[in-house]
């Protein structure tokens, strides 16, 4: 390769150390050898990663097309999922506060003040939950959050009801 | 182990002194001559090359793979009876 012809033994040695190439030292006899070996990893490298840009962007390609493509629905569009999956623990949490109906105007609010910010704090979150779901009843979800929430509180009440009917009965003192 | 061959039985039992490239296991007439035309006509030059490689298992099969196109069977044997050698006389 006319590329490592040019160079001294302590550079493809010290090449060679770059890729994580066993070596030992570069002399006439072994020079080819490691030449070849350092072609055939810069070849390797070059295959595993196109170009490191490439990787960069196809990252960030998913956030970037949206914002620009339409500033309105493409930001409710790219923030929801990712606010939603974030809020859906925190939504069952404020279940039981049942403050979630004022919430969800300030999730939409927020949506306009933050469509160019990606990266919305985690405190924010919990002002924000379902009021969305009277809102817009296109959802990315295939169950509503409204109906998560129903089967919720469904199944709270369920066992509330069980607990109690079981307090009142007898067979609760035979066990003891 | 257990299938070395009678040729490297004989290489690693005693000094190889000026011993010819063919002695080693898995030199046959044609690898030998062309290890040969490289420069490599004794085997204590191979067993320099070895040892400049650092008795590197890889790097002298690809090296001898390079030089003279054995085979991977061929490179083993070498390089085993090179490793044996080395252990006992080294």
């Amino acid at each position: 390769m006319s590329l490592f012809s040019n160079m001294s033994a302590e550079e493809i040695s010290y090449l060679l150390d770059e890729h994580g190439i066993k070596h030992g030292p570069v002399v006439d006899s072994t020079r080819n050898l490691y030449e070849r070996k350092l072609k055939e990893a810069m070849a390797k490298r070059k295959q595993a990663k196109p170009s490191p840009d490439k990787t960069f962007y196809r990252e960030e390609e998913e956030e970037v097309t949206y914002v620009y493509r339409t500033p309105t629905k493409s930001e409710n569009f790219m923030e929801r999922p990712y606010m939603r999956s974030k809020t859906a623990e925190e939504l069952e949490h404020s279940a039981s506060y049942s403050g979630y109906s004022r919430s969800s105007e300030y999730r939409g609010r927020d949506y306009d003040e933050l469509s160019h910010k990606l990266p919305v704090g985690p405190k924010t979150a919990p002002i924000r939950s379902g009021q969305d779901a009277p809102k817009a009843p296109k959802s990315p979800r295939l169950i509503p959050l409204w109906v998560q929430f129903l089967c919720f509180l469904a199944v709270a009440v369920f066992l509330y009801f069980v607990f109690s009917s079981m307090e009142s009965s007898e067979p609760l003192k035979v066990i003891e | 182990m257990s299938s070395t061959s009678q040729k490297h039985k004989d290489f690693v039992a005693e000094p190889m002194g000026e011993k010819p490239v063919m002695a080693l296991a898995g030199i046959g007439e044609v690898l030998g001559k062309r290890l040969e035309e490289k420069g490599f006509d004794k085997a204590y030059v191979v067993l320099g090359q070895f040892l400049v490689l650092k008795k590197d298992e890889e790097l002298f099969r690809d090296w001898l793979k390079d030089t003279c196109g054995a085979n991977a069977k061929q490179q083993g044997d070498c390089y085993g009876c090179l490793k044996e050698w080395c252990d006992a006389f080294l």
